[in-house]
């Protein structure tokens, strides 16, 4: 009895320091966030109006922006959990043979994945527009003369792929991981049965990754959805608003449009959105895993 | 078991340390209130001496919080403060500016309780937005000295009247340009139609020179642009700008009815994209002042009086014109733009509302203070003074503004919150070269932001 006690106190001993800094950082502000959706505030007076549920009609009916920010973040996503782990899992495989520099080319890597993003962000944006003008000086190429910040279409692919440079690091390391720790019995099995290359991967390696990939496409996924700091170190959402996120438009229209309350629907709604696709993915997956 | 002790020890050590450090800001809050009780019931006893009561109030130590924007001065206002200090020695002033981000963290700050005794916001239309917690200067001695029409941009749009803030500067806005290539392209006069704009901008171009350098990566350069061209459609439609912006933010406005934004303004923006950086999204202001200070190109866009030390420091030589924008085909239309953009207000509910003042009137009344803006910040006064300028740009708009006439700060009646969207709609045209898009987004996005306010 006193024992179970014990633990129960030990439990809550535990846990406390956690669970206030999450509930100072986290929770409080998400439930006062809900009510500020429910009015009309500009953030620098001293009060808020309540007006029911307009801002939600706001968002869906008369506001553009938005619903256009979720495209953009949903094709990102899309492309970065994508490119991502299919460059990934290409490089972990690389990576695992034994070669002579095989770690220190997992440390160059992983090496951007521990910058952080605004310094990437200014890194590339350096790249792009300085280091390019360069390039095409010395080679004369056509491809490094082209705005790759400045056009609209361009500059999707130069967000995307510095999203995907930066963070691919991580998810090697995860995959290296899942890799290793596949039998090789089960690998020399596969050889003995007569399965080349190409088989033994899809086969054999692929699924038995299943844990590891689930993983790294939930946290590609969340990482996606939540994309901001690459962006606004590097376009502001600009040109235009070619690559206005929604986590980016959320911002802008909290802070620099000074409407609060429209600003916190909007990250309401995008909460709901990301908790019913990432579950809906997370579900998918797995539900594929395979267990020896 | 010992190692589990311990551990639980720990652990409840840190939870103890964090609910005292939550408890302290209600301690701190409530230190302040005592202070407030302590300093009124002092006053009181002062009072009943009838002994120069506001002279003994600043004779205490204390603080003043200042958290502005503006960086550029920064090394100019800790100057003014180390001389301030000499005058009363029991005032510290805790001064602090960021780079970026401003209006953000002074929310936070606003939100949190934690206001700034002096802090800064756009002149204008936002003067609204922050006046509750603004203090009203009307009556103050700085009243007799700031200039009339940076007091004009402190008023309150609403009410029309009062005193909200103080400017760290008056400014000029218009095409800053240089004059050795206009001498060499044998250009005299300033283009100041735009068909003589573009008869300059071919010969400048045949002469080797980058006419235009734009910076159009900057959201506020766009805005800069704009305001004389909106300044200009006010006046050939026959009203005041402030009443055509209130046209646009209730959408009874359309681009289109003013052939001076229809046609001239994207008329001029096609022309600086034509003539001007090969990468103008990607070209910001360093790109501009490195553009113009190594004398590659002829005429810098959408900025003002403060690239001048900037550009000098590139090239000393440098010999700087400065004109406004040739917004149509009147000559006499191409005027420079003065007034405030900036406006620095007084916490209202400060516990130091007297000392803070105090520095405020001695900033814009003292000798020093005058001459400060010259001297040290080297900026436009905003006060009236006689002392004569060593910037080029500020000589020739003072010169221009007496002979030509200055055209009215059209940004001072928006928001920046509008203008950074406006910024985004004119970059996206410079992409897609989509006029009637631009047109439709600028009339239905000034509604929405500025309509509701």
């Amino acid at each position: 009895m006193t024992r179970k006690v014990k633990k129960q106190v030990e439990t809550i001993v535990f846990s406390m320091p956690a669970l206030i800094l999450v509930c100072m950082m986290m929770y409080i502000p998400f439930v006062m966030s809900g009510y500020y959706s429910l009015t009309e505030w500009n953030g620098i007076s001293k009060e808020a109006k309540f007006i029911g549920l307009q801002n939600f009609k706001t968002i869906f009916l008369e506001s553009s922006d938005f619903v256009q920010s979720l495209w953009f973040t949903m094709k990102y996503t899309l492309v970065f959990v994508i490119a991502s782990n299919v460059l990934a899992i290409a490089l972990a495989v690389v990576l695992t043979k034994k070669f002579r520099f095989a770690n220190f080319f997992r440390g160059v890597f992983f090496i951007p994945y521990i910058m952080s993003m605004t310094i990437v962000g200014f890194i590339w944006k350096f790249i792009f527009t300085s280091g390019f003008e360069k390039l095409y000086e010395i080679t004369g190429m056509g491809v490094w003369n082209l705005s790759w910040l400045g056009d609209t279409t361009l500059v999707f692919y130069s967000v995307a792929f510095v999203g995907v440079w930066q963070s691919l690091g991580f998810y090697i390391v995860l995959y290296i991981a899942g890799l290793q720790a596949i039998p090789q019995d089960v690998l020399e099995a596969a050889i003995v049965d007569g399965a080349n290359g190409r088989q033994k991967f899809f086969k054999v390696t692929l699924p038995l990754l299943g844990p590891s990939f689930t993983t790294c496409i939930f946290m590609s996924l969340t990482n996606g959805l939540k994309v901001f700091d690459i962006i606004l170190a590097l376009t502001k959402g600009g040109p235009g608003t070619a690559t206005n996120s929604v986590t980016m438009q959320i911002y802008k229209e909290a802070f620099t449009n000074n409407h609060y309350g429209t600003g916190s629907a909007q990250s309401i709604v995008y909460f709901l959105f990301v908790l019913i696709v990432t579950q809906l993915v997370l579900k998918a997956f797995s539900k594929k895993e395979v267990d020896l | 078991m010992k190692r589990k002790l311990i551990s639980v020890l720990l652990c409840s050590a840190m939870v103890i340390s964090m609910l005292a450090g939550c408890g302290k800001e209600t301690q701190e809050s409530a230190e302040p209130a005592a202070a407030e009780q302590e300093q009124a019931e002092e006053s009181k006893t002062q009072e009943t001496e009838a002994t120069e009561t506001e002279q003994a109030a600043s004779d205490e130590p204390c603080e003043i919080y200042m958290f502005i924007s503006s960086p550029e001065y920064a090394d100019a206002i800790n100057e003014l403060i180390d001389a301030y200090k000499e005058v009363a020695p029991n005032v510290t002033i805790n001064y602090e500016t960021t780079q970026n981000d401003y209006p953000t963290l002074l929310k936070a700050k606003l939100n949190s309780g934690d206001v700034p005794d002096i802090f800064s916001s756009t002149s204008g239309k936002e003067i609204d937005v922050y006046k509750e917690y603004s203090y009203d200067l009307t009556g103050q001695p700085l009243q007799e000295t700031i200039q009339d029409s940076v007091a004009d941009s402190m008023k309150s749009p609403s009410e029309g009247t009062g005193l909200y803030g103080i400017a760290i500067k008056g400014n000029y806005f218009g095409i800053v340009y240089n004059k050795a290539i206009f001498e060499e392209c044998g250009i005299t006069e300033f283009p100041a139609t735009l068909a003589d704009m573009e008869k300059a901008c071919e010969t400048i171009a045949a002469a080797g020179y980058q006419p235009f350098t734009t910076g159009f990566n900057e959201w506020w350069v766009h805005k800069h642009i704009w305001q004389h061209f909106l300044d200009a459609a006010a006046e050939n439609a026959g009203m005041d700008v402030a009443e055509l912006v209130a046209k646009f933010e209730k959408g009874e406005a359309k681009v289109a009815d003013y052939p001076e934004l229809y046609n001239n303004y994207f008329g001029f923006i096609d022309l600086a994209i034509k003539y001007g950086d090969d990468k103008p999204l990607e070209t910001a202001l360093d790109g501009e002042l490195s553009a113009f200070g190594t004398g590659k190109a002829a005429m810098v866009l959408g900025q003002g009086a403060w690239i001048e030390a900037d550009s000098l420091a590139i090239d000393p030589e440098l010999q700087i014109g400065f004109n406004g924008y040739p917004v149509s085909d009147d000559a006499s239309q191409c005027q420079v733009i003065s007034g405030s953009d900036q406006s620095l207000h007084v916490y209202n509910d400060s516990e130091v509302l007297q000392q803070t003042l105090d520095f405020v009137n001695w900033w814009y009344t003292s000798d020093y203070g005058q001459a400060w803006f010259n001297d040290v910040a080297g900026v436009v006064p905003p006060v009236k003074t006689s002392q004569t300028s060593n910037f080029a740009i500020i000589n020739q708009g003072d010169e221009l503004s007496a002979s030509a006439g200055a055209a009215p700060l059209a940004i001072c009646y928006s928001t920046d919150s509008w203008h950074q969207t406006f910024g985004e709609i004119i970059q996206e045209y410079v992409s897609t070269g989509d006029k009637d898009a631009a047109c439709a987004k600028i009339e239905a996005q000034w509604k929405e932001i500025e309509g509701a306010q």
